[in-house]
This record gives C-alpha cells, structure tokens and sequence, in this order.
C-alpha cells in the first residue's frame, strides 16, 4: 500500500543573499516524508541542512521549487509544523505548565477545554505533571527536553522539525532523552524531521535517511532503514547497525 | 528547614566557621567608622587639623540639629529628593521606551545610532548653563539635568539587553505565529527583567549626580544648594552635614532598588 506523504521537497533550490555576493546552499533538493514516518538530514557541516529545516517551516521561503505539506504549500511561519531547536528554550520567568501552554496563550486559545487537556494529559503520561508549577531551572536537562517537546505537540503538528534537539546534552543524557523523544514521537503517532551530523543518532532513531552533499546541497542518497530493536537505545544493539554506518559513512564522504 | 537537625562534625565546624567569619566582618566595619570618626574628632580638637576647614563629627551632628530645628533642613531633603525621584522615574521610562522604539525598527536604529554615541560620550554638565536659559533656575532645570544623565545609558543599556535576547527564541516565538507585539512583551521584555533591574540600580547613583549638579549649577533650596551656600560662606560643617545626610538619602533609595537587582539576577 502506498503511504500518505505528508512533505514534499520538489525541486528547491535556495539562495542566500551576503553582502558580497549570492551564495547558492540547496540545488535542488527533493525528497518526501511518509506519513508516521521518522526521517533524519544528514550530511556534512554547513551543508544547508538547517535551511531546509526553516524553509519547512515558512521561515525562509525558497528560490525556486515548491514545498508540500499534506498536499498544500507551506505558509508563512506555518502552524501546522511544530520546531524543536538545540536548545530547549524555555523561558525562565515562566512555570512549565506556563511553558507548555506558551502556544495556546500566543494563538488565544488558553481558554479552549480540549488544547488544555491535552496539554494536562502530556504531562501526566510522560510524569512532568507534579512538575507543573516549577520553574525550568529546577528540571534536569532531559526533563526539560521533554517539556520542550510536549510545548509543541499541544499545538497539535502535522509534522514535528527536530534541529539537532540532543546537541546540547551530556553523552548519558542524550541516549536517555534519544529514547524518550522517540518513544512520545511514536506514541503520539506524529511524523518527524530530524537534522543531525550524528550517524548512530540518526541511525538509532529514523526509518528514513535522506544524506545531503557538501554545498550546494543535493540529495546524494536516500537509505531505508529496517531494525529489529524497539527503541533507539535497542537498535544501536542490532547487528545490521555497523553495517548500515559503515554504509552511510561511505555515503558522506 | 529543621532546626533540630543534627550535622556532622565537618558540617558543624564549616557552619561555625562561616558565623566566625561574618562576625569578624561586622566587627571590622564598626571598628573601622568608629576609628575614623574617632581619629578625626581627636585632631579636630586638639587643633592638628583645622576645624574650620575640616570640620569634626560633633559640630557636624550639632549642625544637623541646627538645621533640623530652624525646619530649612526639611525643605532642603524634600526639595532634593522628590527632585531625584521624579528625575529617575522620567529617565527610567524615557529611556526605556526609546530602547523599545530602537529594537521595534532596525532602521531606526541605524539611522540614531551615530547620535546616541555622541550624546552618550557628551558630559551633560556642559549643558548646564543652556539648561539654565531654558529651564530657568528650579527644580525643573535639575529634573531636566537628570534626564539628561540617566536616559542615554538607560536606552543603550535596555537596547543591548533586547538585542541580545537569542535568535532561537525568537524563532521558536515565530514558528508558534506570535506577532511583534507578542514577541516584544512575553520574550524581550521578560528575558531583559535583570538588566532591567541593573539599570534601575545604576539610576538611583546617576539621578543623585543629576540633581546634586542641576542644584550646584543654579537653584534655591535642594542640597545642593546648601553644599554650595555652605562652601561661599565658608561653614564647612554645612556642607559636611549635608554630605552625610545625602549618604543617608542615596544609600537608602539604593536599599531599597537593590533587592529587586537580587531577586532577578539569573
């Protein structure tokens, strides 16, 4: 059976305007994202992969090209697209629950009965609810990733961004906060678009590898993934892993 | 906490030792006023230093009991003080909506910049005499000097800390569609609340200068003015009673900004 596809690159190609000249950082990038499924950008640093991100999320728009989000071209700083950075980001002057509901509260919707319970139901399923009147400060770095998480999934997305959202985090922390990500991205039955330079992290989480050339970006490869293992953590166990990085390692350079 | 709780002998020894320490501090600053004043009232009269230029702690005291029974004095304090105030709230809020006008429009911003540099670098006092044709001698001309002094670093400092507010942030505020308007009063002014407090703290100090000087330059009552009138008629123990009470008067304007500085300071 054919899968839905929930975004669509076609042929984009993106400039960026310097002061000194026109710097061409995607040639034209097509791919696609089936729906539920989990993909990762990898290529090396400085390729564009961020860009492809913002030009997802209406907030670049680009060159030429055309991007479809469940068949309809992205919008300006689109909501139906939730974006998770390197950082949490939560604001210190704000309780988690204040946190959690920043989207509500900016789209006038704080009063609406069914966002606020999903956003109590989040919190309870994945235990911050006794958190919910601390301030960030007070939460571990993979707490507040998941807090920062569940702030975007209150908005309800069609398709969650994922901008190297682990990059800050200790070694530990990061296969922890790897596995809670993926399993509340699964969970909640959500489609996903994760930019890493890290192979087993991609490797580890994604169905779906799209690897990007060195600058001006192009598709070099698309690498399906198929694991045994449940969760991040089990898949880097897998036999086939080594081979698959072995494989993608070749791929970028 | 619970008081009953019991330490370990290490714990015990480190919260003695703390007590000690701050118990030598305490003592070290009384002994260090009382030798001075001390000191200074010895010399003073045995005639060493000449109290007529130098003054003594006693005379100084009685001088202040002088002036507070004769009532000038009380005119003088509120005359400086509602003049302080007035000119730190007017330069807090001026300066502050011009940082926010500067952030809302980079044009703007480039366009002032040169000129905010100019009269950031340009010391206010050599407007003084223009402030006086214009303002006339009063405590509007030393509210207007204290504006002067405190509203430029106000902005540049505010400006600074919006700017520097992360560019993440602002981007997570935009791919949830928060407008401007939302991006400035729930991002930039909340996450700029220390250095905020920090202006109000630095203020307090600078509106002091302000009206001290809009005084020096040309009023009638403020203290100020006593400093000066002190100095022409040569009563030195006027213009030292008058500096320490304005000690008294800017150390506790500071007192009480300063806990918000605490509270905020990430």
């Amino acid at each position: 059976m054919q899968m839905k596809k929930i975004l669509e690159f076609k042929d984009v190609k993106f400039f960026y305007q310097t002061k000194d000249s026109e710097v061409e950082a995607l040639k034209n990038i097509s791919f696609s994202l089936d729906e539920n499924s989990f993909t990762s950008l990898v290529g090396p640093s400085g390729c564009g992969k961020t860009t492809i991100l913002s030009l997802t999320a209406g907030l670049l728009t680009p060159s030429s090209g055309e991007i479809l989000l469940d068949g309809k071209p992205i919008e300006k700083h689109d909501s139906r697209i939730g974006y998770m950075f390197q950082r949490d980001h939560l604001f210190e002057w704000r309780s988690i629950w204040q946190n959690i509901t920043l989207g509500l509260e900016l789209k006038g919707l704080k009063k609406d009965e069914k966002k606020v319970a999903l956003a109590e139901e989040l919190l309870k399923k994945y235990d911050l609810y006794n958190f919910k009147n601390k301030k960030p400060r007070q939460l571990s770095g993979g707490m507040r990733q998941r807090v920062a998480l569940i702030r975007t999934l209150v908005l309800e997305p069609s398709l969650l961004l994922l901008d190297e959202p682990f990059s800050a985090l200790d070694f530990q922390t990061r296969l922890k906060v790897c596995d809670d990500v993926y399993n509340i991205i699964k969970s909640e039955q959500k489609t996903a678009l994760l930019v890493t330079h890290d192979i087993s992290e991609a490797l580890s989480m994604s169905d779906h590898i799209v690897i990007l050339s060195k600058r001006p970006a192009t598709v070099k490869e698309e690498v399906k993934i198929d694991f045994s293992g449940e969760t991040p953590l089990h898949k880097r166990e897998d036999k086939s892993f080594g081979s698959y990085f072995e494989k993608i390692w070749r791929s970028l350079v | 906490m619970n008081k009953k709780q019991t330490y370990s002998k290490a714990r015990a020894m480190f919260l003695k030792k703390r007590k000690r320490d701050a118990i030598i501090v305490w003592v070290g600053r009384t002994l260090l006023i009382v030798l001075l004043l001390g000191l200074w009232e010895l010399l003073s009269s045995t005639g060493t230093i000449d109290p007529f230029f130098f003054s003594s702690p006693s005379k100084i005291a009685t001088t202040i009991g002088a002036l507070a029974a004769d009532g000038n004095l009380w005119i003088h304090i509120w005359t400086s003080l509602y003049e302080t105030i007035i000119g730190f709230i007017l330069a807090t809020t001026l300066g502050f909506i011009l940082a926010v006008l500067l952030w809302w429009s980079e044009r703007l911003r480039k366009v002032l910049e040169p000129y905010i540099i100019i009269l950031n670098s340009l010391p206010k006092i050599a407007l003084g005499p223009m402030i006086i044709l214009w303002f006339g001698s009063g405590p509007i001309a030393t509210v207007v000097m204290c504006i002067l002094i405190c509203v430029i670093i106000t902005t540049i400092s505010m400006l600074n800390a919006f700017i520097s507010c992360d560019n993440d942030k602002i981007l997570l505020m935009k791919s949830m569609h928060a407008s401007k308007i939302q991006i400035l009063f729930k991002l930039i002014m909340p996450n700029a609340l220390p250095e905020f407090t920090s202006v109000l703290k630095i203020n307090v100090g600078m509106s002091w200068v302000g009206t001290i000087m809009g005084e020096y330059l040309s009023s009638k009552a403020g203290l100020g003015y006593l400093i000066n009138y002190g100095t022409q008629i040569l009563k030195l123990d006027i213009v030292m009673a008058s500096i320490f009470i304005l000690c008294i008067l800017a150390t506790g304007m500071y007192l009480i900004v300063s806990p918000l500085e605490r509270r905020y300071k990430k």
